[in-house]
């Protein structure tokens, strides 16, 4: 050799016997922290298993229940009667309601509520589900899945729905170009 | 003592080196191009054969079972003979496991591109090639035992204790898995069914990672390294306790794939506490490799070989600590079904596989081919390349998927999701997507410098097929010396070393699987919940040929951030007809799962699903789904029906029993045909002209039955 291995001479005392094509195995005994680091995974684990299995901590299913629980008990009620409901016509909430309309339900009824190949014409006198506030608040709020509208109470608040709802009853009369052929009922509004 | 006179077989170690880095190629450019499909449609080439459900399964299959394959047998037949001073034990055998198993790989590229797949994550590949797989398993265990049993060396090295754990536990994962019941020469369905056969998918799938991209490799490192550094390994009592307690523990983990599923509480727990225990061990490898290099660190320096190691080794202390967390419920809750698991494995993959792979090749080649690198400058251009290569793939993966799941989970003041629709969690970390291509670009730049450097250095030398050696011959006594350790005998007794590797393997196997069978109240009965119809059936397996589990899962987890998305959360005893299941494990698209209960959250109209299959981005100009037209091209191929109806009967699903007629095997052509009208039809009325005969139909009437058996809203 061309120089001292000081390394292998400062560990010659912890050299095995052992010599595999050339690789030889020092005999350092198994770091301290990492006994320690074993130990402590395997106190975890059974700490962990006695905590859910033998304690009775919550599974998931009671975790879930819980979950839901709690984010019914937080649910904000809606501020109004939704059976009696109060047309908005304010332009604060009006325009909330066209945004909505803007991000929703465009795909499908059009930009100015004209309809299209999927959704009937909103602005027309004929409504497949009934024209009043409360019947359109209710086909947003609940949906027709089978016929392709999605219930929104998954996605907007009540308040929400009465503004977009609001704003649908607004385009009533508005005769858009390139409107879609009535469907569904005559309907008229009470008087 | 006689001195004995053999030679080294380089040249089988030559051949395996050189499908490694072809393999290694061909793998990571399809990788690219899924990396590309996942940002950019297009490149799915509205083809069949090229789309991303068809193409993942080649990524993964080619890196794991052919690079790093490849790589594991170049490793076991270099170091092998050397460590046992013995050539290997049948040139013949040698060349059947070389050859077998590069006809697998190519036969398993042709079988995915035509959708011939089972769907179980890393164990697609259909019966017959299932079949090859366990006989040139066979073979190359037959020649390392034959070798072990002829060798020189009276003492095992630690090498090659993690060679035989790799053998005996492929072999047991890979039959355990595979157990299927053919329904057509290349078709067939797994014995197992939901909730049993996901948990049995992930014994093995875990397992896969653990005794096919860790034991070898770890094997491959203990020779490798302190070869390359010229050090002694750091500590041989660490070697033995990391090594049982690795092969002992690693089986029971396979669970934590499975958190917060159907799958029976108990299990799951098991999974997570397995998984904890795992660090340390995990970990002791980790710093055997790495204090091995005491005292050698200026070589690190300058040699691109043991740069890669240290990195490799690194990446696997990362990947190994990583692991564990994500098994923790809390994590593994925001984690799984995320891109954080794509980052995970590519950590492994490209840091610890691809790493110590190119560690290993740049050692053998000047070794074998006795001359010196062509270049250690490009080496090292390629480690650094390389090294940016995997920040660049990583890091924009872990930030995508934080801003996802925090995104699926974030409620409004109103207690409604925040982002309701799934497509905008996907657009919002599209740039990510972007990046990590440019971070696969790297490294496969990386691995394209190494290519020329190799074959360079290849040129310049000369291989000598037979390495001439001398040794004295073996005198051993099965007796155990006075004085000599336990552990120390063992090593000197490969049948009894191997035996026990067995038992510790099949242990924690055991301990999870057999329960979920034999006890009932692990599956609860759901009297609602109906076998599919002979048409659903088919389109099931549209649905798989296609690979949508790739993208979509089908296990609804019990959070309000799920069930409020999709619907109800599943449950175990919705599954026992699905052969396979198709839970999935990563959310590309949206759960599938209640995607067709009437009313649901998920529910759309058969003309949704037509022109959606048809045009993704017709519908959604940002999708990222690939479109589908051959499905309303092709005629739905009924040739095997009655064949699976038969199959499906063996497994016990109930098609011989009330209400079903007797003979139903022959008469579902009727059941399929008036579904197929009815669909059709419903199609016809809201404008769409498409014959009942076609694919589409049944993949419409598959997705409209998903999660209905147990909706209330019927």
């Amino acid at each position: 050799m061309e120089k001292k291995d000081k390394f292998l001479e400062e560990n010659e005392h912890l050299m095995s016997d052992h010599d595999y094509d050339g690789i030889r195995e020092l005999n350092n005994p198994m770091p301290t922290w990492w006994r320690y680091l074993f130990y402590a995974t395997i106190v975890f684990s059974a700490v962990y298993m006695f905590r859910y299995h033998v304690f009775g901590d919550d599974l998931q299913i009671e975790e879930y229940n819980k979950e839901m629980a709690l984010a019914e008990a937080n649910k904000p009620k809606p501020t109004f009667d939704e059976n009696s409901l109060v047309l908005m016509t304010d332009a604060t909430n009006i325009a909330a309601g066209k945004a909505i309309f803007d991000k929703n339900c465009v795909a499908c009824h059009a930009t100015l509520g004209e309809g299209n190949a999927i959704g009937p014409n909103l602005t027309d006198d004929y409504w497949l589900n009934g024209g009043s506030l409360n019947d359109v608040y209710k086909i947003i709020k609940e949906g027709k899945p089978l016929k392709g509208m999605l219930a929104w109470q998954n996605q907007l608040s009540p308040e929400q729905m009465l503004q977009v709802s609001s704003y649908v009853m607004s385009l009533h009369g508005t005769n858009p170009p390139n409107a879609k052929a009535a469907e569904g009922e005559l309907y008229k509004p009470e008087k | 003592m006689e001195t004995q006179h053999f030679s080294y077989d380089n040249k089988i170690v030559k051949y395996f080196a050189y499908a490694t880095i072809l393999w290694g190629v061909v793998g990571m450019l399809v990788g690219l191009l899924a990396a590309l499909q996942l940002a950019f449609p297009i490149f799915n080439f509205k083809l069949a054969y090229t789309t991303f459900g068809r193409i993942r399964p080649i990524h993964t299959n080619a890196v794991i079972f052919a690079f790093v394959g490849n790589g594991i047998f170049a490793a076991v037949y270099y170091s092998l003979q050397r460590l046992l001073k013995a050539r290997m034990f049948s040139d013949k055998l040698s060349w059947v496991h070389f050859w077998g198993w590069q006809a697998i790989i190519v036969s398993a590229a042709i079988t995915f591109v035509l959708g011939i797949t089972t769907s179980k994550e890393y164990a697609e590949l259909e019966w017959p090639i299932d079949i090859a797989i366990t006989i040139i398993w066979v073979v190359f265990g037959w020649n390392m035992f034959g070798t072990i049993l002829r060798r020189r060396a009276d003492h095992l090295y630690v090498s090659i204790w993690f060679y035989i754990a790799t053998f005996v536990t492929v072999a047991v994962l890979h039959i355990g898995n595979s157990i299927e019941i053919p329904y057509s020469w290349l078709h067939s369905y797994p014995v197992y069914a939901g909730v049993q056969d996901a948990l049995v998918q992930w014994w093995y799938g875990h397992n896969a990672v653990a005794f096919f991209l860790t034991t070898p490799y770890l094997g491959l490192m203990y020779y490798f390294l302190p070869k390359a550094a010229n050090r002694p390994v750091y500590s041989y009592r660490l070697s033995i306790i990391h090594f049982w307690a690795l092969v002992f523990l690693y089986i029971w983990a396979g669970p934590h794939h499975l958190l917060y599923t159907a799958l029976p509480d108990w299990a799951q727990s098991l999974g997570v506490v397995f998984s904890i225990m795992l660090i340390a061990p995990s970990w002791g490898g980790m710093f055997n490799g790495l204090l091995t290099l005491r005292g050698a660190w200026d070589k690190v320096r300058d040699n691109a070989t043991l740069k890669f190691m240290v990195v490799a080794v690194t990446a696997y202390g990362m990947s190994t600590f990583e692991g564990p967390m994500m098994s923790l419920k809390w994590v593994n809750s925001l984690t799984h079904y995320t891109d954080w698991n794509i980052a995970h494995v590519h950590i492994g993959a490209l840091g610890w596989n691809g790493f110590l792979t190119f560690g290993m090749l740049y050692y053998l080649f000047p070794k074998m081919w006795k001359t010196k690198l062509y270049s250690e400058k490009l080496a090292n251009a390629h480690f650094w390349i390389g090294t940016l290569g995997i920040i660049f793939y990583a890091l924009p993966l872990y930030w995508g998927a934080i801003v996802q799941t925090l995104m699926w989970k974030e409620f409004t003041p109103d207690g409604l999701l925040a982002y309701p629709n799934f497509l905008e969690t996907i657009t919002q970390i599209l740039p990510m997507y972007h990046v990590r291509i440019l971070g696969g670009l790297l490294y496969f730049v990386g691995l394209f410098l190494m290519v020329y450097n190799l074959l360079k250095t290849a040129a310049s030398g000369k291989c000598a097929d037979n390495e001439e050696a001398s040794a004295p011959a073996l005198v051993t006594s099965s007796k155990r010396a006075r004085g000599e350790g336990l552990h120390r005998w063992l090593e000197r007794r490969p049948v009894q070393f191997m035996v026990l590797a067995t038992i510790a393997i099949l242990i924690g196997g055991a301990f999870e699987i057999i329960p979920t069978y034999l006890v009932k109240s692990n599956i609860p009965t759901i009297e609602s919940v109906k076998p599919y119809t002979p048409l659903e059936l088919e389109g099931r397996d549209i649905y798989i040929r296609e690979g949508c589990n790739t993208c979509h899962t089908q296990m609804i987890r019990p959070f309000r951030s799920e069930t409020e998305r999709y619907g109800e959360y599943s449950k175990a005893g919705e599954l026992v007809y699905n052969h396979p299941h198709l839970w999935g494990s990563k959310r590309t698209g949206p759960d599938l799962a209640r995607e067709g209960v009437p009313g649901g959250k998920m529910y759309k109209t058969n003309v949704w699903h037509y022109n959606h299959l048809l045009d993704p981005q017709k519908m959604n100009a940002q999708s990222i789904m690939p479109a589908y037209p051959w499905l309303i091209k092709d005629d739905l191929d009924t040739s095997n029906t009655s064949a699976k109806i038969r199959a499906m009967i063996k497994l016990g699903v109930p098609y011989d029993k009330a209400p079903y007629p007797a003979n139903y095997d022959l008469v579902a052509h009727d059941d399929m045909k008036k579904q197929a009208e009815e669909i059709s039809a419903d199609l016809k009325k809201n404008g769409v002209e498409v014959a009942s005969e076609k694919e589409i139909i049944a993949v419409i009437a598959y997705l409209q039955r998903l999660g209905r058996d147990i909706s209330v809203k019927e």
